[in-house]
């Protein structure tokens, strides 16, 4: 139904204060007087047909609605819908004021004759929160006051309604009719349009109701139809008319007493909170908590977001940043606030804001489990931006190993090169100095050594092949010096992101190297793969198997590597079984 | 003999230029990245180039690439692909099906001048030039039933210059044995490890590199 135009927040510590006893039954006792003063008008009127009976057909609409109204007040106190139908009880008892005898109740009666039905339309259109949501429902009600109260006035200068009206001021009772006419047709117009907007409000909405609420509209739209058709006989003279009126009044009266049976049902309703607790009790995670509160709201396209003030976000259930949806027609949103702080807020169907005992008793209810879903939520935000951190540490020191290779290699390596060219070069022009040339062999000798001892930590620091020319010539060189047999196979038809590339060569070059230490294998394979969006190794040995603790610290150092990269690492490892290591590492 | 040389490094690129021009190569052309150098290839008459693998701007296998594609436009030029890391799975992606005219050495070999000059004619004149770093990692590989236990220590020395691109003479020269003794040798290792035995020198080569890696 009515989609709010602001989030309704569940206040839980302030809620809207319902109004003071005192007040509800000064106004319920202002009811009753009311009611009394109509019976008491229509028995001693001297021009009222049948006083009994529209004294009671009075009654059934005032009371009902002063009554229904008050408590509706007392019940949902942030709404404005029960004074309004309190108002709309007033008015009716101010147009039954008519039947005075005395001229100024009479003139008075006479002003209010059809703002009851200008009432009725702001009532209907205003149902649950009591306010117009929308532009044109306040175009319409606008123009009932201003057709019911405004050419009222107009009608009654004109003269022509009897000689107790004290308003008149010439006697044009055509012209009064006329104006009558136009009232009566423009108010049933209005009527009419206004049960156009309550169906379409329906449609939009999509949720199926609850029955009550369904009754609930359907006898507003029975009402409106009801006080359409009744304008347009009053404005035509049908003969009908007065049995016509009749049925109205006695249409109008039901629309309260569905509403009291609605918020009846409502709190039937609330045994789905019971529920609820009940299933809140066994500590839900926070999909099954979601799950709950979907159920108990009978909204199955509830959505759940927890407020993390760390982030300054709103996070889903997995601890990922969120968006909240806009606020429309198709949405509505429920803050659940605690202490002042936001906690969490649940996206619904709009149409459940027709039903606010009922978000609010959940909300309750929910109130420890969201805290706990929300510490949950918080627990994971923070995992995944650890993990975040974990994967940006990790790649900024291969960034900076692999700018220390290049300086190495770009640097001294060539330089030592170049220098060992020098001698070189000098070693052929000392050709007939064998004792200067077996000392240029030595220097040469070693720098050789030196540049070995380069290449050996450079490639420590960054295996430069890997970035260079891939996975499958950086393993081919590990596999053709390993101590054992290696049988490789790498399938990769393409290059995947250096970081995974460099991530697989480390499992392999470290798992051999184990092979090598501990494994008294004879043979090993390696096998390189992707598989469902990840790259897979696997280095599998025929050796002894049952790793050991120290075997392990390499191992856990790979896993640290892997799992920064979102992978997995898994050791098997069986006393006389042989060793197997399987990387999983995630790849685009 | 004409030659190209594309190496980032002033200092090795001034170093090997003039090491070559005294050995009586003409250096036709001296480049800085991969690009220029596949431009010269097309442009001027050369017998071989001599690549740095890594060249800017990646630093990654520019010279690898250029040293590749100058083997396809142009299988008349030796390629000598210098490195300061040897690879085995490198070498195996430059011969690819050939090892004609093709060389790759670890970068400190220049500065052996006789064996790298010997090198490079090799290269430009259609042999092959492969380090023996990558030859020994081959042959001390784990097998698990090693046909290479029944070469005799000599044969072993053989297979060794064999597979680095050696010619019977080179090995001859090498070993000190005469060039009728190395064919004996030759067609003997063809023999024990069940090889076709094949007329040219760098053929075998690969033949070689193949059988020592499977």
């Amino acid at each position: 139904m009515a989609a709010c135009a602001a989030p309704r927040n569940v206040r839980l510590q302030w809620a809207p204060r319902a109004p003071r006893p005192l007040l509800l039954w000064a106004v319920a006792l202002a009811g009753l007087g009311a009611a009394g003063t109509s019976i008491a008008l229509a028995l001693t009127s001297d021009h009222v047909p049948e006083p009994g009976l529209q004294a009671a057909l009075q009654t059934w609409i005032t009371l009902p609605y002063v009554l229904g109204g008050l408590i509706a007040w007392w019940r949902r106190p942030g709404s404005r819908f029960g004074p309004l139908m309190v108002a709309a009880g007033f008015a009716m008892f101010a147009s039954s004021l008519q039947w005075a005898s005395a001229a100024l109740p009479y003139t008075i009666g006479l002003a209010f004759d059809l703002v009851p039905a200008a009432l009725f339309i702001h009532v209907f259109l205003a149902f649950p929160s009591g306010r117009l949501e929308r532009r044109t429902e306040r175009v319409v009600v606008a123009a009932a006051y201003s057709v019911a109260a405004g050419l009222q006035l107009l009608k009654m200068m004109l003269g022509g309604v009897g000689p107790d009206n004290l308003l008149a001021v010439v006697a044009e009772p055509a012209a009064a009719n006329t104006v009558q006419d136009v009232q009566l047709v423009t108010l049933s117009a209005l009527a009419l349009t206004s049960v156009a907007l309550l169906v379409a409000r329906r449609r939009s909405s999509g949720r199926p109701l609850r029955r009550s609420i369904t009754l609930l509209i359907d006898s507003f739209a029975l009402a409106l139809v009801m006080i359409a058709v009744l304008l347009l006989a009053g404005a035509l003279e049908l003969s009908a008319f007065e049995t016509i009126r009749r049925v109205t009044f006695w249409t109008l009266g039901i629309a309260p007493v569905a509403f009291l049976i609605g918020l009846l049902d409502a709190r039937l309703a609330r045994s789905a909170v019971g529920d609820l607790v009940v299933e809140l009790d066994a500590d839900p995670r926070p999909a099954d908590l979601r799950d709950a509160l979907s159920r108990a709201l009978g909204d199955p396209s509830l959505t759940l977001a927890y407020w993390l003030p760390e982030f300054e976000s709103w996070a889903d259930l997995d601890g990922h940043p969120v968006e909240l949806p806009a606020h429309d027609e198709s949405r509505a949103r429920t803050l659940v606030d605690r202490d002042g702080v936001h906690l969490a807020v649940l996206v619904h169907n709009p149409s459940l804001s027709d039903e606010p005992e009922r978000l609010d008793a959940v909300s309750a209810a929910a109130g420890i489990a969201l805290e706990n879903g929300r510490l949950h939520v918080e627990l994971r935000a923070r995992l995944a931006e650890l993990k975040g951190s974990r994967g940006r540490v990790i790649e900024a020191g291969q960034h900076e190993r692999q700018r220390l290779e290049r300086n190495l290699h770009d640097g001294a390596q060539q330089r030592l090169i170049a220098l060992s060219l020098e001698l070189g070069v000098l070693r052929e022009r000392l050709a007939g100095h064998p004792d200067a040339m077996s000392r240029l062999d030595r220097a040469r000798g070693e720098i050789a050594l030196s540049l070995e001892e380069l290449r050996d930590l450079a490639r420590g620091i960054h295996p430069a092949v890997v970035s260079g020319h891939g996975l499958g010539v950086a393993l081919e060189s590990l596999a053709a010096q390993a101590p054992v047999p290696v049988r490789l196979a790498v399938d990769l038809d393409a290059r995947v992101q250096e970081r995974i590339e460099v991530a697989a060569y480390y499992v392999v070059s470290e798992s051999l190297a184990n092979v090598g230490k501990h494994a008294e294998a004879s043979s090993v394979s390696v096998d390189v793969a992707r598989a469902n969006g990840s790259l897979v190794v696997e280095v599998v040995d025929d050796g002894v198997g049952g790793a050991d603790s120290e075997r392990g610290s390499g191992l856990r150092g790979l896993a640290d590597r892997v799992e920064a990269l979102g992978g997995r690492l898994r050791v098997w490892t069986p006393r006389g079984g042989g060793t197997r290591v399987r990387a999983d590492i995630p790849c685009a | 003999m004409r030659v190209a040389i594309a190496e980032d490094s002033v200092l090795l690129r001034e170093g090997l230029a003039r090491l070559l021009s005294d050995a009586g190569f003409e250096v036709v052309a001296q480049c800085e990245d991969a690009d220029e150098l596949l431009r010269k290839a097309n442009s001027h008459e050369m017998d071989a180039a001599i690549v740095d693998i890594r060249l800017p701007p990646t630093h990654n296998d520019e010279g690898l690439r250029a040293a590749i594609e100058i083997r396809d436009q142009h299988p008349s030029i030796g390629v000598l692909v210098l490195s300061q890391y040897v690879e085995l799975g490198l070498a195996m992606r430059l011969l690819a099906d050939s090892a004609e005219g093709v060389g790759y050495l670890l970068k400190d070999r220049i500065s052996d001048i006789p064996e790298f000059v010997a090198a490079v004619e090799r290269v430009a004149a259609g042999g092959s030039a492969i380090d023996p770093i990558i030859v020994s990692t081959l042959l001390s590989r784990r097998r698990s039933d090693d046909p290479l236990a029944e070469l005799t220590p000599r044969e072993h020395e053989v297979l060794e210059l064999m597979a680095t691109g050696s010619s019977n003479q080179g090995i001859a020269d090498a070993l000190v044995i005469t060039l009728r003794a190395v064919e004996k040798y030759v067609s003997s290792i063809f023999g024990k490890l069940g090889l076709p035995s094949t007329g040219s020198e760098s053929r075998r080569v690969l033949a070689v590199l193949l059988f020592l890696r499977s």
